[in-house]
């Protein structure tokens, strides 16, 4: 029993890392821009199908290490021209972040049918990063798992090192707590909006690299990881970081342990459930502003 | 400096800002005033880049019309704002580096940013975080950030709103020392007129986006249009 306990607890901390990485990109584009992508758990499926791609059809030299160092630039591009052709346009009309919101429906859809066009509807397998086990006592922990941790962890600490210590990174900090007040002392808000949609790409996108290892890529599987964003985000409170930080691993522990006491089928219902009634005690959230 | 020609603003039907001209000089502080709704913030937008408009803005012998925001302050044209906008996570000594960092020509210069946080009287609260200063601190440190970017024009909007007399006192004297000790030029957009004759040379006087008057205050204030839609006859009667 211990030892079953164990080893939900680890899986949850798994999880818990990897939607940690992902939220966070999420949660920095809305604390920036004030406009939600809905099209982000589809960009978690584009970095499964760039990981297959590179690594089945076109058995790239170097692995897994390749696919990292060509994903930085890839989903760097892929966000950067999102905002610059798609979202920027929108930013001449008032309500434009609704019409991000809706862009951003539609453009997932678009996403997720398009998969299914180009790679069938049939889910494809990624290579483990790495095989084998390694004990700890009785605990026996995959070498897979303890990578795809330690990845998901350096990638926030980078992630963490580029906000507080680079000239982008202040400038980010700036326009999402002030963007008025950020452009009189010369920080040009509509680059740092293209830069901020372009590192939250890559973030998702390496989270769909390291998750579709163990969840497989699905052409429809975008929707599953929408929704545990979505609740991560307003969980931990709509544009907080370190909210958004609390809330992956709870929700990580959470359906890991739901998963195992009750059964798989129920875990979407009972990460709902902590969203409602967190929202319902604290609309704000964890630890957003009220 | 600073010479605006034929500046026009239109939401939908309102015409916010219509066919205003005027020109500031070097060295000057310059007054703009007029009633709620005049305009006043709007030309102050439409200098900084924030909307689009018709008409042409000159600022030290280069067109700048249709610049954007963070081009504007490059070129060192500064502004401050009625409610002080600032970062309120960062602190005192940050949020002025931020103008530095990002405003000023060559970067980050710590040295001025220093020099700066001094001059508009913060060193004491230079660890502290700017959302939790006084109305007063606030104000002072957005008019820090805006001096750290290194401008030559500063444009202050309604620095005194909701200040008693001694911050009133005290932040005049700080536009003071900005235009005599450092030379830049400020406009001011201000309510008090007893705040805008002692400070200023030359008065803007707008209503509807249109110039009613512009000239000496001793002059602006006395002049029956500006009494008539301004300034009401109890000023001219207590005058």
């Amino acid at each position: 029993m211990f030892l079953e306990i164990v080893d939900v607890f680890i899986s949850g901390l798994i999880n818990g890392s990897v939607y940690a990485l992902m939220a966070v990109g999420l949660t920095l584009v809305y604390g920036v821009t004030k406009a939600f992508n809905f099209a982000y758990g589809s960009f978690y499926n584009l970095g499964g199908y760039f990981a297959w791609l590179l690594l089945i059809p076109l058995t790239v030299v170097g692995g897994y290490y390749s696919v990292f160092f060509l994903a930085v630039p890839f989903f760097f591009i892929v966000g950067y021209l999102l905002e610059k052709v798609l979202i920027a346009p929108l930013r001449k009309y008032d309500d434009w972040e609704m019409k991000v919101m809706m862009l951003t429906l539609g453009l997932s859809l678009f996403m997720d049918f398009g998969y299914q066009s180009v790679f069938g509807p049939r889910i494809k397998s990624l290579p483990s990063i790495i095989d084998g086990t390694v004990e700890i006592g009785k605990v026996v922990l995959f070498q897979q798992d303890i990578v795809i941790f330690i990845l998901s962890v350096s990638g926030m600490l980078c992630f963490g090192w580029v906000l507080n210590n680079t000239r982008t990174g202040m400038a980010v900090q700036a326009v999402a707590q002030n963007p008025a007040g950020a452009q009189i002392v010369g920080i040009p808000k509509d680059f740092i909006f293209a830069a901020t949609f372009a590192i939250s790409t890559i973030m998702v996108g390496f989270g769909g690299i390291l998750l579709c290892q163990k969840n497989f890529v699905d052409p429809m599987g975008s929707t599953d990881i929408m929704i545990k964003a979505w609740v991560i985000t307003a969980f931990g409170g709509m544009g907080s970081i370190r909210g958004s930080l609390y809330a992956a691993f709870i929700l990580g522990m959470l359906e890991a342990f739901v998963g195992w006491y009750f059964g798989m089928i129920h875990v979407q219902i009972a990460t709902l459930t902590l969203l409602l009634v967190t929202l319902a005690i604290r609309p704000q959230g964890l630890m957003g502003r009220e | 400096m600073l010479k605006v020609d034929g500046l026009t603003k239109k939401f939908g039907e309102l015409v916010a800002v219509n066919s205003l001209n005027f020109e500031v000089k070097e060295g000057q502080i310059y007054g703009i005033a007029g009633p709620n709704g005049a305009g006043k913030s709007t030309v102050y937008n439409l200098i900084t880049g924030n909307y689009r408009y018709e008409g042409r803005i000159e600022f030290d012998g280069q067109d700048i019309t249709g610049l954007p925001p963070y081009r504007i302050a490059k070129k060192g044209i500064a502004r401050t704002f009625q409610v002080p906008e600032i970062f309120p996570s960062l602190n005192v000594q940050e949020t002025i580096r931020v103008g530095s960092r990002f405003g000023a020509r060559g970067g980050l210069d710590k040295k001025h940013s220093d020099e700066v946080l001094n001059f508009v009287g913060l060193e004491e609260e230079r660890l502290q975080h700017a959302g939790l200063l006084n109305l007063l601190g606030k104000k002072k440190l957005m008019v820090g950030a805006a001096l750290a970017t290194k401008p030559k024009i500063l444009m202050l909007d309604e620095p005194m709103a909701g200040s008693n007399a001694g911050e009133i006192a005290d932040l005049m004297d700080l536009i003071k020392k900005i235009n005599q000790q450092l030379g830049i030029t400020v406009i001011i957009i201000e309510h008090f007129m007893k705040v805008l004759t002692e400070l200023t040379e030359t008065l803007l006087i707008i209503e509807s986006g249109r110039m009613i008057c512009c000239d000496r205050p001793e002059i602006v204030t006395s002049d029956p249009r500006v009494i008539e839609s301004y300034l009401g006859d109890s000023y001219a009667e207590d005058k």
